[in-house]
């Protein structure tokens, strides 16, 4: 810990010794850790605080049950004999209670392993006095199946008086023939008929009829895990059970629908790409708005931080964006979502945009019994198809091209030595393939000749989606072992998953283990150890980053083969094969290239190794006073190779060197400085590229927790205090290795003219980089509760971090948060026994919370710099202004106002919970314009305030349970978030605004599309018209950077107003159906941009292409476009003033004016299930104590969508790279305990 | 407790959180200096404010060059706009600043870094220099000069939003006074690995002539250009135009004439820009510029010898002009365009010099002067036919007097010698000349409009975002 402390980059000669008091603080609190061990106290530190009158037996133990999350077993016996009980007790030992509670005659408890069982002593001399008088006498074991005995339960010989209960151990002995059977019962299990068939021994296993006995409510924060009735934050349960996503591999998506306020949004479904996850909407304009992820009380952070944005890029980089998809679905017990200020408070000014606490699963105490539960899902993706999209098939292009070559496009002149070229392209060119020795060329220029050659093409109908896409199978396999004692429960499990992938070039294959001990030293003294461990190995078609051209209004990437693009994009005139099935080429940066060959060649390969320890260890100083330390380790390495073998096109375009056009036009050759008279120079002479890229993180982190609760007659008490350090160290580094010959045992033969072109562009081959995250919190607690009734809340949090710099004031926050709650229910007034509503608690929390925000110039910050000179002998290092020093610097902050309630009704069966929230969200940062004359033209500045607002509502529970019949689950979630920008300093750029991720405009919300608006199609020539930027009608011309905005057309907002879920399951018997249901609303989205003046032989066109504008007069019908020609394109394109312009601005303006948004609202059918158990009876006799399987439909279709979207999924950004929708799967699972 | 512990973690909270850079050594110093200098230029806003270039009916609408040739505001901020300059000057100045403010909170880098000190101020009164001739009005010598200048920026910022004053011309040149007197000595015994890109005392001197000569301080352009060289004299020293020039190839001579080996380049920028690419422009040199101007007929008797030529008429270039394609990702080969532009050259000094002469009334010097620039760029120089004299010139330019004649020389040998490198608007605004554009219709007919000297349009609208920082624009 000490060298958390250190730092060797010191610059500062001297410093006060704080150092050392820090160091100081740290060796007592571990000292306090060791040495405080000699108090001891007897007994169990369980405390309860109950107030009953006339109440019955069961009632109350529910109440204990829920104070202390202890289980309470007891048989129908001890529920029939009892009497009701009036108490009253304050904090008293759970012990006394019990014995104070429980009728002198005859009852008796026993406490193992956090459960009571209670049995009535009389019953057990029953059974004995029977045996005595029949000859057979059978024994056996009863328990769950979790293998835990059930104390208690009742044995009956059907038709007959003979009963028997189980002892401590689960065991019973009874008199019964063997040809009789037995009825088995136990509070909160199912009855069950076992035939005896002459056995003489009988193991049998009960099934937990639903888990109202298990649901001890209290809320997990990550910090502490509280009794609700001193929670008084907004927060969502989700359990795994519910939640589980059978064949999806990635937890993050188990959230999908079911926590009210929680949006998932599957922007690329490609495995490791994180999907955007908002919690209550967003709070940030520029900065994260993640929310944290906790795993088992410790923060996860991403080892490569991806913004908001660059989670939609389809960059390589974003595979690597989620750490989360580390983990097995199947080690998950439950998420909880927190949503509020209060819920958050403990996290501070991390927890600005919500926390989800994962918590997973732990060992039970099983007596030594070993449970082995094996999982496994074997699923398959369904291929899309043209029946979905709006393409033009091949007949309906090629009399498009055709089109386009009468107005003069598609000439011999213009194509022939084009760097992308389709079918025409191929077609000059084999004209001039001459052949000596038949005296002819490969075509005749002549149109018969020319016909038939373009005629395979019109009639080849490529399907693309059949040949990209795959429908493998992914199967994952995740077995886990359980097992415990009263001292020590261990939970080990280990995964496998493996995704050939939905299309060609994908796959993923991830391994995890897991392992968990509890494990108590002494009464007083507790711990747990987990270390957690994962391997992913992904393959992914080979990529390069993103570049966005602001000028034109455009993205580019170079080289892109992602397949679903390819798919979507390509032209279906395109053939993969020759007519001898060899693979056909056409051409892309002037060398050849066929997508198959490409995904062959070209790829990506990532490696990740996530290894995490963490440690904790409780100790109870006095019965109310506890302390405790939690401590992590993670070290994180990630490699990304990038292979480009000498047969991609990639590399063969550093090649393409056919003639002097070539040679001049091709961007990848070089001009040598040093042969200033030459061609241009191949510098890539052999070989393709291994490119690799490399994160890795060691993360430390350590927490001390004190923890004080007492009950001062009707007032408890709680407070906690913890003080904690994060330590984490990213490394990144990347090389570029040109030359590997991949087919010649990866031989290395660069050229030195690669880097030499590379040295003169002031860049290095490679490179590495260091980031470095160091913070500091401690945070205080306190709550109060009186009579149960009232409960009152407070948190405050003080904050430091490193991000921002060395700043001495910036870097520290402190939050605070008060909060209280009314539980109605308590109070006289509140009729119990009103029969509807049985639960009711008023909630409401104020406080500030904040977030780091993505800005660290709060002093100057430089950086170190090559000069950007053309010769090597000119270069020098320089330093550079990065950022300018921003005195002003702070977080970005939100107040928080939340109303919430929670209802019960029908006797609990079905629960209500409805928060409404008003949120002042201030000092968001982002890009500032200056003047300039301080020398930074935009800053980052605390430069925006936004204020939100919305209502998260959750219905959920069981309107039918009938453990012998059906019984139904069911949960609706809604949340509504809405946002508005009060304070914004500094406007976007039109092109900021009107791209598809949106931006941020006063007045409107966080991130709001806007569109060019478009007015007609002009009269003469069919480009379109659009409202100039000063109201004009009839421009032509954007100057996209534009900041002059007020003349663009709102459209809406990018993230949806309204989005929730509705899960439903049925269960009857042994069968279970369920679905989820997930919807969207109140979002727009921008259409793929695809229209221009001209259309490529190589790229597909809209089936709205029919439809545009052809003749004077299409302009009142139509508002697709025409096609112009050349000479038109250049030169008659004019706006309504007579000036001129060429019409890429005009046609790239259209793909972003109002015609080209479409609705994101949508109602998709995410997952249909359904299951079957195999009855207990069949596996009675095997060593398997349970058996499922399911068929599952994942993902199965969009019930409701906007039209215009023409079959793209709303929720995924189409941009290439590796980014991939979410793919339709049918997956059967099964599940298998023994 | 706790909050003490808190301010014991100070320093564990003092960890850097990348890889930036603290100015602490006299190297850090000098690379932080290294960026002191503008990396945008001027290029196209001086070349197509001036009068080398012309409309020719055709070719590309480039902005922000049409604009330009109308003398509009520019509200783009994009590459080769005025506001880019202004940025980038601005930004220079912050890194001088910052470079200046270490020094004096780092008393122990000791008397080592103060070359670099010097640098910083002259590269700061470089930037101002520039700055305050293009976007305010020029300086009138002997005049009050009292009309709003451009803020004059010493030290950094550091909130968000700082209000400037831009004081006078008079203040500015003030400072850039003080700045550059105080620094000039200071720079005797630096050492920079490539001093062609750095404020040497050679280049410092050639900056020095040039604002001497816009203050009308004679004596000092003359000593001042004198103290480059030793011996004041520039034989060999300049662009080697008719000699080795006219024995390389094209590409040849276009890498040195931005190389920083070659002795005619006192001080290269370098700098982010696409000029070199507006090959096609409608609004640039035409056959008339080309005929008429760059191969017309000098004051010597015959035309400069130059690299002109064509990529299909109407369209010329100088063909001086090499674009550096910077690459930030060599797979993807993206990257910044960058064009490395001598601002300040041995031929700018030379002709100060010759001038200062003039207004000194030392004709003879001047004259030498002037015969030398011929000489080196005349191709076949015959000192009998081609050598620059006062009946020559004064028929040349159909004058009178001695004086103009010679003045009348100097300048439009530095419009030949600096076409497409922006320098003749200094000459403009300096001399108060009247620059008259061509407007061609859509039918062919040519009509024209002027900008004379007290247009409001001759000095460059301040950006707009600067009324941010409450600094008023320009009239108009």
């Amino acid at each position: 810990m000490n060298n958390f402390l250190f730092d060797k980059r010191r610059i500062h000669p001297w410093k006060p010794p704080i150092v050392l008091i820090c160091r100081i603080m740290k060796i007592t609190a571990f000292l306090l850790l060791v040495f405080i061990t000699c108090a001891y106290a007897e007994g169990n530190a369980q405390k309860v605080t109950l107030s009953l009158k006339n109440a019955k037996l069961e009632d109350a133990f529910k109440q204990i049950s829920a104070q202390t999350g202890y289980k309470f077993l007891y048989s129908d016996e001890v529920v029939r004999r009892s009497s009701r009980v009036n108490a009253r007790f304050e904090k008293a030992d759970l012990h006394e209670v019990l014995n104070d509670l429980l009728p002198n005659d005859g009852f008796s408890f026993k406490i193992i392993a956090e459960t009571v069982s209670v049995t009535h002593k009389e019953e057990k001399r029953e059974p004995s006095a029977v045996v005595e008088y029949v000859q057979n006498r059978i024994t056996g074991t009863i328990k769950n199946r979790e293998g835990e005995p059930l104390i208690g339960a009742s044995i009956l010989v059907k038709g007959t008086s003979v009963g028997a209960t189980t002892n401590a151990e689960g065991e019973f002995s009874i008199a019964a023939g063997g040809g009789a059977t037995l009825v088995v019962r136990y509070v909160g299990y199912g009855t069950k008929e076992v035939a005896v068939d002459n056995r003489t021994v009988v193991a049998i296993v009960l099934d937990a009829d639903d888990k109202t006995l298990e649901a001890v409510d209290v809320v997990a924060t990550g910090y502490q895990v509280l009794d609700r009735k001193f929670f008084t934050g907004a927060s969502t349960k989700v359990d795994a059970k519910e939640a589980e996503r059978f064949g999806v591999p990635d937890v993050s998506r188990m959230l999908e629908g079911q926590a009210a306020g929680v949006s998932v949004q599957n922007v690329s479904g490609t495995f490791g790409a994180a999907p955007k996850i908002r919690v209550r909407g967003a709070t940030s304009i520029t900065g994260d708005n993640k929310p944290l992820w906790v795993i088992d009380g410790v923060i996860l952070d991403d080892a490569v931080n991806i913004s908001n944005e660059a989670l939609s890029t389809g960059d390589a980089n974003t595979l690597l964006g989620s750490s989360v998809a580390g983990l097995n679905p199947d080690d998950i017990e439950s998420f909880t979502v927190l949503k509020d200020a209060a819920a958050t408070a403990l996290y501070g000014a991390r927890a600005m945009n919500g926390v989800v606490v994962v918590t997973t699963k732990r060992g039970r105490n099983t007596d030594g019994a070993v449970n082995i539960n094996y999982s496994g899902n074997y699923s398959t993706y369904i291929k899309p198809n043209y029946n979905q999209f709006d393409i033009m098939n091949s007949a309906e292009q090629m009399s498009l091209l055709i089109d386009m070559e009468n107005m003069g496009y598609l000439n011999h002149s213009g194509v022939s030595r084009s760097a992308t070229g389709g079918v025409f392209h191929k077609m000059y060119n084999l004209m001039y393939e001459y052949d000596e020795n038949t005296d002819t060329f490969g075509l005749r220029n002549d149109a018969p000749s020319r016909y038939d050659f373009l005629r395979r093409y019109a009639n080849a109908n490529t399907d693309w989606f059949d040949l990209l896409f795959q429908s493998h199978l992914i199967h994952d396999h995740s077995l886990s072992v359980s097992s415990g004692t009263a001292k020590s429960q261990t939970y080990i499990s280990t995964s496998f998953m493996n995704d050939k992938g939905y299309v060609m070039g994908n796959e993923a294959k991830r391994f995890t283990a897991n392992i968990r001990n509890n494990f108590t030293i002494t009464n007083k003294l507790r711990g747990e150890i987990l270390i957690n461990g994962n391997i992913r190995d992904q393959m992914a078609p080979g990529t390069l980053d993103r570049a966005s051209d602001p000028v034109y209004g455009n993205y580019s990437r170079d080289f892109d083969i992602n397949p679903y693009s390819y798919a979507l994009n390509t032209s279906r005139i395109i053939t993969p094969y020759n007519e001898d099935g060899s693979y056909e080429y056409f051409v892309r940066e002037y060398a050849p290239f066929n997508i198959l060959n490409e995904l062959e060649n070209n790829y990506m390969r990532l490696k990740v190794m996530d290894i995490k320890v963490q440690g904790g260890l409780r100790y109870d100083i006095t019965p109310d006073l506890k302390y405790s330390v939690d401590g992590m380790y993670r070290y994180y390495n990630s490699e990304q190779q990038h292979t480009m073998t000498e047969y991609s096109n990639a590399a063969e375009a550093y090649r393409a060197n056919q003639d002097q056009t070539i040679n001049g036009a091709n961007r990848f050759l070089y001009s040598d400085p040093d042969y200033p008279n030459t061609d241009n120079f191949v510098v890539l002479p052999n070989g393709g590229f291994f490119n690799t890229r490399n994160n890795n993180m060691i993360h430390y982190y350590v927490r001390n927790n004190l923890e004080y609760s007492k009950q001062f007659g009707d007032h408890s008490l709680q407070g906690f205090a913890t003080l904690e350090i994060t330590h984490g160290d990213r490394q990144s580094h990347d090389f570029t290795g040109p030359g590997m010959e991949f087919d010649n045992g990866n031989l290395v033969m660069p050229s030195y003219r690669f880097y030499k072109r590379i040295l003169e562009s002031g860049n290095a081959p490679f490179g590495m980089r260091y980031t470095y995250d160091r913070q500091v919190g401690a945070a205080f607690r306190g709550a109060y509760n009186y009579q149960e009734k009232y409960s009152l809340n407070f948190t405050t949090r003080f904050d430091g971090s490193n991000r921002m710099g060395r700043s001495k004031t910036a870097r520290w926050l402190p939050t605070w948060n008060v909060s209280g709650a009314w539980d109605v229910d308590r109070e006289n007034f509140f009729n119990a026994d009103n029969g509807i509503v049985s639960n009711l608690r008023l909630r409401s929390t104020y406080g500030l919370t904040a977030n780091m925000g993505n800005a660290s110039n709060a002093i100057a910050v430089f950086y170190n710099e090559l000069t950007y000179r053309p010769y090597e002998d000119e270069r020098e290092g320089k330093i550079s202004i990065s950022g300018l020093e921003n005195s002003e610097l702070t977080w970005e902050k939100m107040y928080e106002w939340n109303l919430g309630t929670d209802i019960g009704f029908l006797n609990n069966r079905l629960d209500l919970h409805v928060d409404y929230y008003k949120r002042n969200i201030f000092d968001l940062i982002g890009s500032v314009r200056t003047s300039g004359i301080g020398g930074q033209f935009t800053k980052l500045a605390n430069f925006a305030d936004m204020k939100g607002k919305g209502m998260d509502i959750e219905l959920g529970g069981y309107p039918i349970r009938n453990p012998n019949g059906l019984t139904w689950r069911t949960s609706v979630t809604a949340g509504y978030n809405e946002t508005e920008i009060t304070k914004l300093d500094v406007n976007s750029n039109i092109w900021n605004l009107v791209r598809a991720e949106g931006g941020a405009v006063l007045g409107g919300p966080h991130r709001g599309l806007y569109s060019l608006n478009f007015e007609r199609l002009h009269e003469e020539r069919g480009y379109p018209m659009f409202t100039g930027s000063d109201g004009t009608p009839g421009t032509t011309y954007f100057w996209l950077q534009d900041d002059e905005i007020d003349f663009l057309k709102y459209e809406g907002q990018i993230d949806p107003k309204v989005m929730g879920g509705f899960f439903n399951r049925f269960e009857y018997k042994n069968f279970a159906l369920s679905f989820l249901l997930k919807y969207s609303f109140g979002n727009v989205v921008r259409l793929q941009p695809s229209y221009s003046a001209q259309y490529s032989d190589l790229y597909n066109v809209s089936k709205d292409m029919i439809n545009r504008w052809i003749y004077q007069g299409d302009e009142r019908l139509v508002v697709i476009p025409s096609m112009l020609d050349g000479y038109a394109a250049e030169y008659q394109v004019y706006d309504d003033e007579g000036v001129r312009n060429s019409a890429t601005y005009t046609y790239n303006a259209y793909n972003y004016s109002s015609e080209r948004v479409a609705k994101g609202d949508y109602i998709r059918l995410s997952q249909v299930t359904l299951g079957y158990s195999l009855p207990g009876r069949l596996l009675e006799r095997t060593r398997i104590r349970s058996a499922g399987l399911t068929l599952v439909g994942n993902n199965l279709f969009l019930l409701y969508a906007d039209k215009k979207l023409n079959g793209v999924d709303p929720e995924f950004y189409s941009n290439g790279g590796v980014a991939l929708p979410v793919p339709r799967q049918f997956t059967l699972s099964l599940k298998l305990g023994f | 407790m706790f909050f003490f512990a808190l301010s014991g973690c100070e320093k564990y909270l003092d960890q850097n959180p990348d890889m930036r850079a603290e100015i602490n050594t006299v190297d850090k110093v000098k690379r932080l200096v290294t960026d002191a200098y503008p990396g945008h230029n001027y290029l196209a806003m001086m070349e197509t404010y001036s009068d080398n270039v012309e409309d020719k009916g055709v070719g590309n609408l480039d902005e922000p060059l049409r604009s330009l040739y109308f003398w509009e505001d520019i509200d783009d901020d994009d590459t080769n706009t005025p506001t880019a300059y202004w940025n980038n000057c601005y930004a220079a100045i912050a890194a001088a600043n910052h470079a200046l403010q270490a020094i004096e909170e780092l008393p122990e880098l000791g008397d080592e870094v103060l070359p670099y000190k010097g640098e910083a101020l002259l590269a700061r009164a470089y930037a101002h220099f520039m700055l305050v001739n293009l976007f305010a009005k020029v300086y009138e010598i002997g005049g009050a000069n009292d009309s709003p200048g451009i803020p004059y920026v010493t030290e950094p910022e550091t909130v968000v939003i700082k209000e400037y004053d831009r004081g006078t011309v008079a203040s500015v040149y003030d400072q850039i006074r003080r700045d550059l007197e105080e620094g000039l000595p200071l720079l005797a015994d630096g050492v920079w690995e490539v001093p062609k890109y750095h404020f040497t005392p050679a280049s410092a001197n050639a900056f020095a002539s040039r604002f001497y000569l816009f203050t009308g301080e004679w004596e000092k352009v003359v000593s001042s250009a004198n103290a480059i060289f030793a011996g004041g004299s520039f034989v060999g020293k300049i662009r080697p135009y008719n000699s080795t020039f006219r024995e390389l190839s094209y590409e040849e001579t276009r890498i040195r004439y931005s190389k920083a080996d070659q002795e005619f380049n006192l001080l290269i920028n370098e700098t982010y820009s696409t000029y070199a690419r507006f090959t096609g422009s409608r609004y640039a040199m035409g056959v008339d510029i080309f005929q008429n101007v760059y191969n017309g007929r000098t004051a010597a008797g015959a035309p400069f010898y130059n690299f002109g030529l064509s990529y299909g008429p109407p369209h010329y270039t100088t063909y001086i002009w090499r674009e550096h394609f910077h690459v930030t990702n060599a797979a993807a080969n993206i990257g910044f365009p960058m064009l490395m532009v001598p601002v300040l050259t041995t031929d700018e000094v030379l002709l100060n010099r010759a001038e200062a002469y003039v207004e000194l009334g030392n004709y003879p010097a001047a004259i030498a002067d002037l015969d030398l620039m011929a000489s080196n760029r005349i191709n076949n120089y015959n000192p009998n036919t081609h050598a620059v004299t006062l009946a020559k010139s004064k028929e040349h330019f159909d004058v009178t007097t001695d004086k103009e004649a010679l003045l009348e020389t100097v300048l439009e040998f530095k419009r030949l010698a600096f076409i497409t490198e922006g320098l003749r608007w200094l000459d403009i605004i300096r001399k108060g000349l009247t620059v008259t554009h061509n407007v061609i219709d859509d039918q062919g007919a040519e009509t024209f409009v002027e900008l004379t000297p007290n247009d409001p349009r001759r000095v460059f609208q301040i950006p707009q975002s600067a009324d941010l920082s409450n600094v008023e624009s320009n009239p108009r």
